[in-house]
Protein backbone atom coordinates (compact mmCIF):
# COMPACT_ATOMS: atom_id res chain seq x y z
CA UNK A 1 0.00 0.00 0.00
CA UNK A 2 1.13 3.50 -0.77
CA UNK A 3 -0.01 5.72 2.08
CA UNK A 4 0.00 8.97 0.10
CA UNK A 5 -2.16 7.56 -2.66
CA UNK A 6 -4.40 5.83 -0.14
CA UNK A 7 -5.05 9.10 1.68
CA UNK A 8 -5.73 10.97 -1.55
CA UNK A 9 -8.20 8.39 -2.79
CA UNK A 10 -10.08 8.36 0.47
CA UNK A 11 -10.32 12.13 0.43
CA UNK A 12 -11.48 12.12 -3.18
CA UNK A 13 -14.19 9.46 -2.86
CA UNK A 14 -15.46 9.41 0.72
CA UNK A 15 -18.48 11.46 -0.37
CA UNK A 16 -19.72 8.58 -2.51
CA UNK A 17 -19.57 6.39 0.58
CA UNK A 18 -21.55 8.95 2.55
CA UNK A 19 -24.28 9.15 -0.09
CA UNK A 20 -24.70 5.39 -0.31
CA UNK A 21 -24.55 5.11 3.46
CA UNK A 22 -27.39 7.62 3.69
CA UNK A 23 -29.52 5.86 1.08
CA UNK A 24 -29.06 2.47 2.72
CA UNK A 25 -29.78 3.94 6.16
CA UNK A 26 -33.10 5.13 4.86
CA UNK A 27 -34.04 1.72 3.48
CA UNK A 28 -32.84 -0.32 6.45
CA UNK A 29 -34.62 1.80 9.01
CA UNK A 30 -37.74 1.97 6.89
CA UNK A 31 -37.94 -1.79 6.49
CA UNK A 32 -37.48 -2.34 10.21
CA UNK A 33 -40.19 0.20 10.96
CA UNK A 34 -42.48 -1.72 8.64
CA UNK A 35 -42.02 -4.90 10.64
CA UNK A 36 -45.13 -5.81 12.49
CA UNK A 37 -45.62 -9.34 13.74
CA UNK A 38 -49.34 -9.00 12.93
CA UNK A 39 -48.70 -7.50 9.54
CA UNK A 40 -47.26 -10.83 8.41
CA UNK A 41 -50.77 -12.10 7.80
CA UNK A 42 -51.90 -9.36 5.46
CA UNK A 43 -48.62 -9.44 3.53
CA UNK A 44 -49.09 -13.14 3.12
CA UNK A 45 -52.44 -12.53 1.48
CA UNK A 46 -50.89 -9.97 -0.84
CA UNK A 47 -48.10 -12.33 -1.76
CA UNK A 48 -50.42 -15.17 -2.49
CA UNK A 49 -52.15 -12.98 -5.02
CA UNK A 50 -48.89 -12.26 -6.94
CA UNK A 51 -46.27 -14.76 -5.83
CA UNK A 52 -43.98 -14.43 -8.87
CA UNK A 53 -43.35 -10.73 -8.47
CA UNK A 54 -42.48 -11.08 -4.83
CA UNK A 55 -40.16 -13.97 -5.43
CA UNK A 56 -38.43 -12.28 -8.33
CA UNK A 57 -37.21 -9.70 -5.85
CA UNK A 58 -36.16 -12.43 -3.45
CA UNK A 59 -39.06 -11.85 -1.13
CA UNK A 60 -40.56 -15.32 -1.26
CA UNK A 61 -41.13 -15.89 2.42
CA UNK A 62 -41.89 -12.86 4.52
CA UNK A 63 -41.35 -14.93 7.65
CA UNK A 64 -42.44 -14.42 11.16
CA UNK A 65 -39.32 -13.28 12.98
CA UNK A 66 -37.65 -9.92 12.53
CA UNK A 67 -34.56 -11.65 11.13
CA UNK A 68 -36.62 -13.44 8.44
CA UNK A 69 -38.37 -10.23 7.64
CA UNK A 70 -35.15 -8.23 7.28
CA UNK A 71 -33.46 -10.93 5.22
CA UNK A 72 -36.46 -11.17 2.98
CA UNK A 73 -36.88 -7.48 2.25
CA UNK A 74 -33.29 -6.22 2.45
CA UNK A 75 -30.83 -8.99 1.69
CA UNK A 76 -32.69 -10.45 -1.24
CA UNK A 77 -32.46 -7.40 -3.44
CA UNK A 78 -31.89 -3.91 -2.03
CA UNK A 79 -28.68 -4.61 -0.17
CA UNK A 80 -27.26 -6.30 -3.23
CA UNK A 81 -28.29 -3.85 -5.92
CA UNK A 82 -27.36 -0.59 -4.19
CA UNK A 83 -23.90 -1.74 -3.14
CA UNK A 84 -23.33 -3.07 -6.67
CA UNK A 85 -24.01 0.40 -8.06
CA UNK A 86 -21.66 1.74 -5.39
CA UNK A 87 -18.96 -0.70 -6.50
CA UNK A 88 -19.38 0.16 -10.17
CA UNK A 89 -19.05 3.87 -9.44
CA UNK A 90 -15.98 3.34 -7.28
CA UNK A 91 -14.18 1.10 -9.77
CA UNK A 92 -14.85 3.72 -12.40
CA UNK A 93 -13.43 6.49 -10.25
CA UNK A 94 -10.51 4.53 -8.85
CA UNK A 95 -9.31 2.59 -11.86
CA UNK A 96 -11.03 3.27 -15.16
CA UNK A 97 -10.80 7.05 -15.11
CA UNK A 98 -7.11 6.95 -14.28
CA UNK A 99 -6.15 4.73 -17.18
CA UNK A 100 -8.56 6.34 -19.58
CA UNK A 101 -7.47 9.92 -18.93
CA UNK A 102 -3.84 9.03 -18.63
CA UNK A 103 -3.48 10.14 -15.01
CA UNK A 104 -1.68 6.87 -14.44
CA UNK A 105 1.21 8.42 -16.37
CA UNK A 106 1.86 10.59 -13.32
CA UNK A 107 1.46 7.77 -10.83
CA UNK A 108 3.90 5.70 -12.85
CA UNK A 109 6.38 8.58 -12.93
CA UNK A 110 7.04 7.83 -9.27
CA UNK A 111 9.17 5.05 -7.78
CA UNK A 112 6.16 2.83 -7.07
CA UNK A 113 5.52 -0.49 -8.73
CA UNK A 114 2.29 -1.00 -10.63
CA UNK A 115 1.42 -3.80 -8.23
CA UNK A 116 1.73 -1.47 -5.26
CA UNK A 117 -0.36 1.23 -6.91
CA UNK A 118 -3.19 -1.07 -8.02
CA UNK A 119 -3.11 -2.89 -4.70
CA UNK A 120 -3.64 0.45 -2.98
CA UNK A 121 -6.57 1.32 -5.26
CA UNK A 122 -8.12 -2.13 -4.78
CA UNK A 123 -7.59 -1.69 -1.05
CA UNK A 124 -9.52 1.57 -0.99
CA UNK A 125 -12.38 -0.12 -2.88
CA UNK A 126 -12.54 -3.07 -0.47
CA UNK A 127 -12.29 -0.86 2.59
CA UNK A 128 -15.16 1.31 1.43
CA UNK A 129 -17.34 -1.72 0.74
CA UNK A 130 -16.42 -3.15 4.12
CA UNK A 131 -17.29 0.08 5.89
CA UNK A 132 -20.61 0.31 4.06
CA UNK A 133 -21.59 -3.21 5.14
CA UNK A 134 -20.40 -2.75 8.72
CA UNK A 135 -22.28 0.52 8.95
CA UNK A 136 -25.55 -0.93 7.65
CA UNK A 137 -25.18 -3.92 9.98
CA UNK A 138 -24.64 -1.76 13.05
CA UNK A 139 -27.40 0.61 12.05
CA UNK A 140 -29.88 -2.23 11.56
CA UNK A 141 -28.95 -3.75 14.91
CA UNK A 142 -29.34 -0.36 16.59
CA UNK A 143 -32.68 0.35 14.91
CA UNK A 144 -33.97 -3.08 15.83
CA UNK A 145 -32.81 -2.63 19.41
CA UNK A 146 -34.71 0.63 19.69
CA UNK A 147 -37.89 -0.37 17.89
CA UNK A 148 -38.15 -4.08 18.74
CA UNK A 149 -35.82 -4.78 21.64
CA UNK A 150 -34.67 -8.37 21.82
CA UNK A 151 -36.36 -9.41 18.57
CA UNK A 152 -33.30 -9.62 16.30
CA UNK A 153 -31.08 -12.69 16.60
CA UNK A 154 -27.77 -10.85 16.47
CA UNK A 155 -25.43 -13.82 16.02
CA UNK A 156 -27.26 -15.08 12.95
CA UNK A 157 -27.70 -11.57 11.63
CA UNK A 158 -23.94 -10.95 11.79
CA UNK A 159 -23.31 -14.16 9.88
CA UNK A 160 -25.74 -13.06 7.17
CA UNK A 161 -23.81 -9.80 6.84
CA UNK A 162 -20.52 -11.63 6.62
CA UNK A 163 -22.19 -13.41 3.72
CA UNK A 164 -23.29 -10.18 2.09
CA UNK A 165 -19.75 -8.86 2.42
CA UNK A 166 -18.45 -11.99 0.70
CA UNK A 167 -20.81 -11.51 -2.21
CA UNK A 168 -19.90 -7.83 -2.58
CA UNK A 169 -16.20 -8.62 -2.31
CA UNK A 170 -16.63 -11.11 -5.13
CA UNK A 171 -18.54 -8.63 -7.31
CA UNK A 172 -15.92 -5.94 -6.60
CA UNK A 173 -13.35 -8.43 -7.82
CA UNK A 174 -15.31 -8.94 -11.04
CA UNK A 175 -15.52 -5.21 -11.78
CA UNK A 176 -11.92 -4.65 -10.77
CA UNK A 177 -10.66 -7.44 -13.00
CA UNK A 178 -12.43 -6.01 -16.04
CA UNK A 179 -11.02 -2.57 -15.28
CA UNK A 180 -7.54 -4.14 -15.36
CA UNK A 181 -8.08 -6.14 -18.52
CA UNK A 182 -9.51 -3.36 -20.69
CA UNK A 183 -7.80 -0.04 -21.23
CA UNK A 184 -10.74 1.51 -22.99
CA UNK A 185 -13.13 3.00 -20.47
CA UNK A 186 -16.25 1.95 -22.36
CA UNK A 187 -15.29 -1.70 -22.42
CA UNK A 188 -13.94 -1.78 -18.87
CA UNK A 189 -17.10 -0.18 -17.56
CA UNK A 190 -19.44 -2.12 -19.85
CA UNK A 191 -18.08 -5.55 -19.02
CA UNK A 192 -17.86 -4.92 -15.28
CA UNK A 193 -21.26 -3.35 -14.86
CA UNK A 194 -22.75 -5.64 -17.51
CA UNK A 195 -21.61 -8.78 -15.69
CA UNK A 196 -23.10 -7.57 -12.40
CA UNK A 197 -26.42 -6.62 -13.97
CA UNK A 198 -26.55 -9.95 -15.79
CA UNK A 199 -25.91 -11.85 -12.55
CA UNK A 200 -28.75 -9.99 -10.87
CA UNK A 201 -31.19 -10.44 -13.76
CA UNK A 202 -30.49 -14.15 -14.03
CA UNK A 203 -31.09 -14.53 -10.33
CA UNK A 204 -34.39 -12.65 -10.52
CA UNK A 205 -35.48 -14.83 -13.42
CA UNK A 206 -34.48 -18.04 -11.67
CA UNK A 207 -36.71 -17.09 -8.76
CA UNK A 208 -39.95 -16.52 -10.66
CA UNK A 209 -40.91 -20.11 -11.13
CA UNK A 210 -40.05 -23.76 -11.48
CA UNK A 211 -39.46 -23.38 -15.19
CA UNK A 212 -36.42 -21.13 -14.75
CA UNK A 213 -35.20 -22.66 -11.54
CA UNK A 214 -32.16 -24.20 -13.23
CA UNK A 215 -30.91 -20.71 -14.10
CA UNK A 216 -29.73 -20.30 -10.54
CA UNK A 217 -26.68 -22.37 -11.45
CA UNK A 218 -25.64 -19.65 -13.86
CA UNK A 219 -25.29 -16.77 -11.44
CA UNK A 220 -22.77 -16.44 -8.63
CA UNK A 221 -25.42 -14.64 -6.62
CA UNK A 222 -26.81 -18.10 -5.78
CA UNK A 223 -23.73 -18.61 -3.61
CA UNK A 224 -25.17 -16.10 -1.17
CA UNK A 225 -28.30 -17.50 0.48
CA UNK A 226 -29.10 -15.40 3.50
CA UNK A 227 -32.07 -17.42 4.69
CA UNK A 228 -30.03 -20.63 4.67
CA UNK A 229 -27.10 -18.93 6.36
CA UNK A 230 -29.47 -17.75 9.08
CA UNK A 231 -30.87 -21.24 9.38
CA UNK A 232 -27.35 -22.51 10.03
CA UNK A 233 -27.05 -24.50 6.81
CA UNK A 234 -23.45 -25.71 6.50
CA UNK A 235 -23.43 -25.77 2.72
CA UNK A 236 -24.52 -22.11 2.65
CA UNK A 237 -21.54 -21.18 4.83
CA UNK A 238 -19.17 -23.13 2.59
CA UNK A 239 -20.50 -21.29 -0.42
CA UNK A 240 -19.55 -18.05 1.28
CA UNK A 241 -15.99 -19.21 1.56
CA UNK A 242 -16.05 -19.85 -2.18
CA UNK A 243 -17.16 -16.24 -2.71
CA UNK A 244 -14.33 -14.89 -0.56
CA UNK A 245 -11.82 -17.23 -2.20
CA UNK A 246 -12.75 -16.35 -5.78
CA UNK A 247 -12.90 -12.69 -4.78
CA UNK A 248 -9.27 -12.82 -3.72
CA UNK A 249 -8.37 -14.64 -6.89
CA UNK A 250 -10.11 -12.05 -9.10
CA UNK A 251 -8.28 -9.18 -7.41
CA UNK A 252 -4.98 -11.04 -7.60
CA UNK A 253 -5.37 -11.84 -11.28
CA UNK A 254 -6.47 -8.25 -12.00
CA UNK A 255 -3.42 -6.74 -10.33
CA UNK A 256 -1.15 -9.23 -12.07
CA UNK A 257 -2.63 -8.47 -15.51
CA UNK A 258 -2.38 -4.75 -14.90
CA UNK A 259 1.29 -4.92 -13.97
CA UNK A 260 2.14 -6.75 -17.18
CA UNK A 261 0.04 -4.95 -19.72
CA UNK A 262 0.79 -2.14 -22.15
CA UNK A 263 -0.58 1.20 -21.05
CA UNK A 264 -1.08 3.72 -23.79
CA UNK A 265 -1.07 6.74 -21.54
CA UNK B 1 31.10 9.44 -21.67
CA UNK B 2 28.88 6.65 -20.46
CA UNK B 3 25.40 6.17 -21.83
CA UNK B 4 22.43 6.79 -19.56
CA UNK B 5 19.73 5.95 -22.10
CA UNK B 6 20.16 3.12 -24.54
CA UNK B 7 17.58 2.09 -27.08
CA UNK B 8 18.34 -0.81 -29.33
CA UNK B 9 16.29 -1.76 -32.34
CA UNK B 10 12.92 -1.29 -30.68
CA UNK B 11 9.88 -2.10 -32.74
CA UNK B 12 6.33 -1.52 -31.60
CA UNK B 13 3.85 -2.11 -34.36
CA UNK B 14 0.34 -0.73 -33.88
CA UNK B 15 -0.69 -1.70 -37.39
CA UNK B 16 -1.53 0.55 -40.33
CA UNK B 17 2.01 1.89 -40.33
CA UNK B 18 1.70 3.36 -36.86
CA UNK B 19 4.26 2.70 -34.17
CA UNK B 20 8.05 2.68 -34.21
CA UNK B 21 10.24 0.42 -36.27
CA UNK B 22 13.79 -0.65 -35.55
CA UNK B 23 14.69 2.53 -33.66
CA UNK B 24 18.12 2.72 -32.04
CA UNK B 25 19.91 5.56 -30.31
CA UNK B 26 21.71 6.35 -27.12
CA UNK B 27 22.02 9.39 -24.91
CA UNK B 28 25.20 10.01 -22.97
CA UNK B 29 25.66 11.37 -19.48
CA UNK B 30 24.96 15.09 -19.41
CA UNK B 31 23.86 15.20 -23.02
CA UNK B 32 20.80 17.02 -24.27
CA UNK B 33 19.19 14.92 -26.94
CA UNK B 34 16.40 16.18 -29.17
CA UNK B 35 13.82 13.95 -30.75
CA UNK B 36 12.30 15.72 -33.66
CA UNK B 37 9.45 14.65 -35.85
CA UNK B 38 5.98 15.60 -37.07
CA UNK B 39 2.84 14.61 -35.19
CA UNK B 40 2.20 10.90 -35.17
CA UNK B 41 5.78 10.03 -36.09
CA UNK B 42 6.30 7.82 -33.06
CA UNK B 43 7.87 10.23 -30.59
CA UNK B 44 5.45 9.51 -27.78
CA UNK B 45 5.52 5.78 -28.51
CA UNK B 46 9.28 5.86 -28.00
CA UNK B 47 8.99 7.82 -24.77
CA UNK B 48 6.32 5.44 -23.47
CA UNK B 49 8.77 2.62 -23.87
CA UNK B 50 11.43 4.58 -22.02
CA UNK B 51 8.89 5.14 -19.25
CA UNK B 52 7.98 1.46 -19.09
CA UNK B 53 4.33 2.03 -20.00
CA UNK B 54 4.52 -0.28 -22.98
CA UNK B 55 6.83 -3.10 -23.94
CA UNK B 56 8.54 -3.31 -27.28
CA UNK B 57 7.64 -6.16 -29.62
CA UNK B 58 11.33 -6.44 -30.40
CA UNK B 59 14.49 -4.80 -29.15
CA UNK B 60 15.34 -3.30 -25.80
CA UNK B 61 15.16 0.03 -24.03
CA UNK B 62 17.38 0.56 -21.02
CA UNK B 63 18.14 3.44 -18.68
CA UNK B 64 21.28 3.12 -16.61
CA UNK B 65 21.51 -0.46 -17.78
CA UNK B 66 18.09 -1.34 -16.34
CA UNK B 67 15.23 -2.57 -18.49
CA UNK B 68 12.68 0.24 -18.80
CA UNK B 69 9.65 -1.99 -18.29
CA UNK B 70 10.85 -4.41 -15.63
CA UNK B 71 12.76 -1.89 -13.53
CA UNK B 72 10.53 1.13 -14.04
CA UNK B 73 10.02 1.83 -10.33
CA UNK B 74 13.78 1.86 -9.66
CA UNK B 75 14.54 4.01 -12.68
CA UNK B 76 11.98 6.58 -11.58
CA UNK B 77 14.05 7.46 -8.50
CA UNK B 78 16.37 9.52 -10.69
CA UNK B 79 14.06 10.48 -13.50
CA UNK B 80 11.74 13.37 -14.20
CA UNK B 81 8.99 12.91 -16.79
CA UNK B 82 6.66 15.29 -18.54
CA UNK B 83 3.83 13.54 -20.42
CA UNK B 84 2.81 14.86 -23.81
CA UNK B 85 -0.83 14.91 -22.86
CA UNK B 86 -2.01 16.95 -19.95
CA UNK B 87 -4.22 15.03 -17.57
CA UNK B 88 -4.37 15.62 -13.87
CA UNK B 89 -6.58 14.82 -10.98
CA UNK B 90 -8.83 17.66 -11.91
CA UNK B 91 -10.64 18.04 -8.63
CA UNK B 92 -7.41 18.93 -6.82
CA UNK B 93 -5.89 22.39 -6.66
CA UNK B 94 -2.54 22.91 -8.36
CA UNK B 95 -0.71 23.14 -5.04
CA UNK B 96 -2.41 20.05 -3.68
CA UNK B 97 -1.46 18.08 -6.75
CA UNK B 98 2.17 19.20 -6.61
CA UNK B 99 2.39 18.28 -2.94
CA UNK B 100 0.76 14.95 -3.66
CA UNK B 101 3.24 14.23 -6.43
CA UNK B 102 6.16 15.30 -4.23
CA UNK B 103 5.04 12.81 -1.60
CA UNK B 104 4.55 10.08 -4.19
CA UNK B 105 8.09 10.73 -5.39
CA UNK B 106 9.31 10.74 -1.80
CA UNK B 107 10.75 14.23 -2.13
CA UNK B 108 11.40 15.76 1.28
CA UNK B 109 12.95 19.04 0.25
CA UNK B 110 10.33 21.22 -1.43
CA UNK B 111 12.61 24.21 -2.03
CA UNK B 112 13.19 23.35 -5.70
CA UNK B 113 9.44 23.04 -6.22
CA UNK B 114 8.81 26.48 -4.73
CA UNK B 115 11.66 27.96 -6.71
CA UNK B 116 10.16 26.59 -9.93
CA UNK B 117 6.71 27.84 -9.01
CA UNK B 118 8.15 31.30 -8.61
CA UNK B 119 10.10 31.07 -11.82
CA UNK B 120 7.01 30.10 -13.83
CA UNK B 121 4.83 32.52 -11.89
CA UNK B 122 2.44 29.72 -11.05
CA UNK B 123 -0.55 30.45 -8.90
CA UNK B 124 -1.56 26.97 -7.84
CA UNK B 125 -4.43 27.85 -5.57
CA UNK B 126 -7.26 27.21 -7.99
CA UNK B 127 -8.71 23.89 -9.01
CA UNK B 128 -6.82 22.30 -11.89
CA UNK B 129 -10.09 21.86 -13.79
CA UNK B 130 -10.37 25.62 -14.19
CA UNK B 131 -6.80 26.18 -15.30
CA UNK B 132 -5.74 27.11 -18.80
CA UNK B 133 -3.70 24.72 -20.92
CA UNK B 134 -0.54 26.74 -20.33
CA UNK B 135 -0.97 26.74 -16.57
CA UNK B 136 -1.51 22.99 -16.58
CA UNK B 137 1.62 22.61 -18.65
CA UNK B 138 3.56 24.58 -16.04
CA UNK B 139 2.36 22.18 -13.35
CA UNK B 140 3.52 19.26 -15.46
CA UNK B 141 6.94 20.83 -15.98
CA UNK B 142 7.34 21.54 -12.26
CA UNK B 143 6.38 17.92 -11.53
CA UNK B 144 9.14 16.72 -13.82
CA UNK B 145 11.80 19.04 -12.47
CA UNK B 146 11.03 19.29 -8.77
CA UNK B 147 13.03 16.28 -7.65
CA UNK B 148 16.20 17.62 -9.35
CA UNK B 149 16.42 14.45 -11.42
CA UNK B 150 19.54 13.13 -13.11
CA UNK B 151 17.61 12.27 -16.24
CA UNK B 152 14.75 14.20 -17.80
CA UNK B 153 12.25 12.82 -20.33
CA UNK B 154 10.18 15.63 -21.77
CA UNK B 155 7.44 15.09 -24.32
CA UNK B 156 6.76 18.33 -26.22
CA UNK B 157 7.53 20.46 -23.17
CA UNK B 158 6.70 23.93 -24.44
CA UNK B 159 3.32 23.19 -25.97
CA UNK B 160 0.74 25.55 -24.52
CA UNK B 161 3.28 27.96 -23.06
CA UNK B 162 3.40 31.57 -24.16
CA UNK B 163 6.67 32.85 -25.71
CA UNK B 164 7.85 34.41 -22.46
CA UNK B 165 7.39 31.16 -20.56
CA UNK B 166 8.92 29.19 -23.43
CA UNK B 167 12.06 31.27 -23.06
CA UNK B 168 12.06 30.83 -19.33
CA UNK B 169 11.72 27.10 -19.79
CA UNK B 170 14.65 27.03 -22.18
CA UNK B 171 16.73 28.97 -19.65
CA UNK B 172 15.89 26.36 -17.03
CA UNK B 173 16.87 23.57 -19.42
CA UNK B 174 20.20 25.27 -20.07
CA UNK B 175 20.66 25.56 -16.31
CA UNK B 176 19.96 21.85 -15.95
CA UNK B 177 22.37 21.13 -18.75
CA UNK B 178 25.08 23.01 -16.88
CA UNK B 179 24.34 20.89 -13.82
CA UNK B 180 25.01 17.81 -15.91
CA UNK B 181 21.44 16.54 -16.23
CA UNK B 182 20.84 14.13 -19.08
CA UNK B 183 17.91 15.42 -21.08
CA UNK B 184 15.78 13.74 -23.72
CA UNK B 185 13.23 16.02 -25.27
CA UNK B 186 10.80 15.50 -28.07
CA UNK B 187 9.32 18.19 -30.23
CA UNK B 188 7.81 18.95 -33.59
CA UNK B 189 9.26 22.45 -33.64
CA UNK B 190 12.85 22.85 -34.69
CA UNK B 191 13.45 26.10 -32.80
CA UNK B 192 12.52 24.38 -29.56
CA UNK B 193 15.40 21.94 -29.75
CA UNK B 194 17.77 24.25 -31.58
CA UNK B 195 18.84 26.25 -28.58
CA UNK B 196 19.30 23.40 -26.16
CA UNK B 197 20.24 20.17 -27.87
CA UNK B 198 23.68 18.73 -28.50
CA UNK B 199 22.37 16.08 -30.83
CA UNK B 200 19.06 15.55 -32.52
CA UNK B 201 17.35 12.51 -33.91
CA UNK B 202 14.85 12.90 -36.72
CA UNK B 203 11.98 10.47 -36.77
CA UNK B 204 9.33 10.07 -39.41
CA UNK B 205 6.65 7.42 -39.87
CA UNK B 206 8.13 5.50 -36.97
CA UNK B 207 11.60 5.28 -38.44
CA UNK B 208 14.71 7.08 -37.37
CA UNK B 209 15.93 9.11 -40.33
CA UNK B 210 19.13 10.43 -38.88
CA UNK B 211 20.93 11.38 -35.71
CA UNK B 212 23.00 14.50 -36.17
CA UNK B 213 24.95 16.94 -34.10
CA UNK B 214 23.14 20.22 -33.69
CA UNK B 215 26.08 22.24 -34.99
CA UNK B 216 26.07 20.30 -38.26
CA UNK B 217 22.34 20.68 -38.65
CA UNK B 218 22.49 24.41 -38.08
CA UNK B 219 25.19 24.71 -40.71
CA UNK B 220 23.31 22.72 -43.28
CA UNK B 221 19.96 24.31 -42.55
CA UNK B 222 19.15 26.51 -45.48
CA UNK B 223 17.66 29.94 -45.57
CA UNK B 224 14.91 30.34 -48.07
CA UNK B 225 14.42 33.71 -49.74
CA UNK B 226 11.29 34.80 -51.45
CA UNK B 227 11.95 37.64 -53.87
CA UNK B 228 9.40 39.91 -55.50
CA UNK B 229 10.71 41.54 -58.67
CA UNK B 230 9.45 44.89 -59.96
CA UNK B 231 9.72 43.87 -63.58
CA UNK B 232 8.46 40.67 -65.11
CA UNK B 233 11.38 40.40 -67.56
CA UNK B 234 13.93 40.70 -64.75
CA UNK B 235 12.18 37.89 -62.96
CA UNK B 236 12.41 35.70 -66.03
CA UNK B 237 16.06 36.60 -66.43
CA UNK B 238 16.83 35.69 -62.84
CA UNK B 239 15.03 32.39 -63.16
CA UNK B 240 17.00 31.60 -66.27
CA UNK B 241 20.30 32.36 -64.55
CA UNK B 242 19.55 30.33 -61.44
CA UNK B 243 18.42 26.80 -62.07
CA UNK B 244 17.72 26.19 -58.35
CA UNK B 245 15.34 29.13 -58.12
CA UNK B 246 11.66 28.34 -58.50
CA UNK B 247 8.67 30.52 -59.23
CA UNK B 248 6.23 30.65 -56.38
CA UNK B 249 3.02 32.50 -57.09
CA UNK B 250 4.21 35.84 -58.53
CA UNK B 251 7.51 35.58 -56.63
CA UNK B 252 10.71 33.59 -56.86
CA UNK B 253 11.95 31.27 -54.17
CA UNK B 254 15.57 30.30 -53.73
CA UNK B 255 17.40 28.56 -50.92
CA UNK B 256 20.82 29.75 -49.91
CA UNK B 257 23.16 28.02 -47.53
CA UNK B 258 26.52 29.47 -48.50
CA UNK B 259 27.54 32.47 -50.59
CA UNK B 260 25.30 34.99 -48.88
CA UNK B 261 27.47 37.93 -49.90
CA UNK B 262 27.38 37.00 -53.53
CA UNK B 263 23.62 36.53 -53.42
CA UNK B 264 22.97 39.97 -51.92
CA UNK B 265 25.30 41.71 -54.31
CA UNK B 266 23.72 40.11 -57.29
CA UNK B 267 20.24 41.08 -56.19
CA UNK B 268 21.38 44.69 -55.94
CA UNK B 269 21.51 44.77 -59.72
CA UNK B 270 17.76 44.16 -60.02
CA UNK B 271 14.79 46.25 -59.17
CA UNK B 272 13.40 44.55 -56.11
CA UNK B 273 10.01 45.16 -54.53
CA UNK B 274 10.39 42.86 -51.55
CA UNK B 275 12.62 40.18 -50.06
CA UNK B 276 11.51 37.86 -47.33
CA UNK B 277 13.54 35.21 -45.61
CA UNK B 278 12.50 32.14 -43.67
CA UNK B 279 14.32 29.12 -42.33
CA UNK B 280 13.88 25.76 -43.90
CA UNK B 281 10.94 23.99 -42.28
CA UNK B 282 11.16 20.66 -40.55
CA UNK B 283 9.53 18.91 -43.50
CA UNK B 284 11.99 20.45 -45.92
CA UNK B 285 14.82 19.29 -43.74
CA UNK B 286 13.40 15.79 -43.83
CA UNK B 287 13.50 15.91 -47.59
CA UNK B 288 17.12 16.86 -47.25
CA UNK B 289 17.83 13.82 -45.09
CA UNK B 290 15.98 11.61 -47.50
CA UNK B 291 18.29 12.87 -50.20
CA UNK B 292 15.68 15.03 -51.87
CA UNK B 293 13.15 12.36 -52.72
CA UNK B 294 9.65 12.83 -51.54
CA UNK B 295 7.97 9.58 -50.70
CA UNK B 296 4.67 10.96 -49.61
Amino acid sequence: MNKTLWKREWRAHYKVLLIFGAVLSLYSVMIICMFDPKLGESLKVMMESMPQIFSAFGMASPGITLLDFVINYLYGFLLVVFPVVFIIILVNRLMIRYTDRGIFAYLLATPNSRTKLTFTLAGVLCQMVLILVVYVTLLTIAAAAVLFPGELEIGKFLLVNAGLLGLLFFLSGVCFLFSCVFSESGKAMGFGAGACILFILVQMLSQVGEKFDKLKYFTPLTLFQPEKIAAGNRAAVWMLLILYGTGFLLFGVGIRIFSKKDLSI
Amino acid sequence: MKNRIEVEKITKDYGRGRGVFDVSFSVGEGEVFGFLGPNGAGKTTTIRQLMGFIRADKGSACIDGMDCFEKRADIQRHLGYLPGEIAFMEEMSGDEFLKFMAQMKEIKDLSRMNQLKECFELDGRGKIRRMSKGTKQKIGIICALMQSPEILLLDEPTSGLDPLMQNRFIDILLEEKKKGTTIFLSSHIFEEVERTCDRTAFIRSGELVSVSRMKDIQKSRKRIFEITFQKEEEKAEYLKKHKDAAPKRENVEISISRGMDEFIKELAGYEIADVRMRMQTLEEMFLHFYGGEDDE
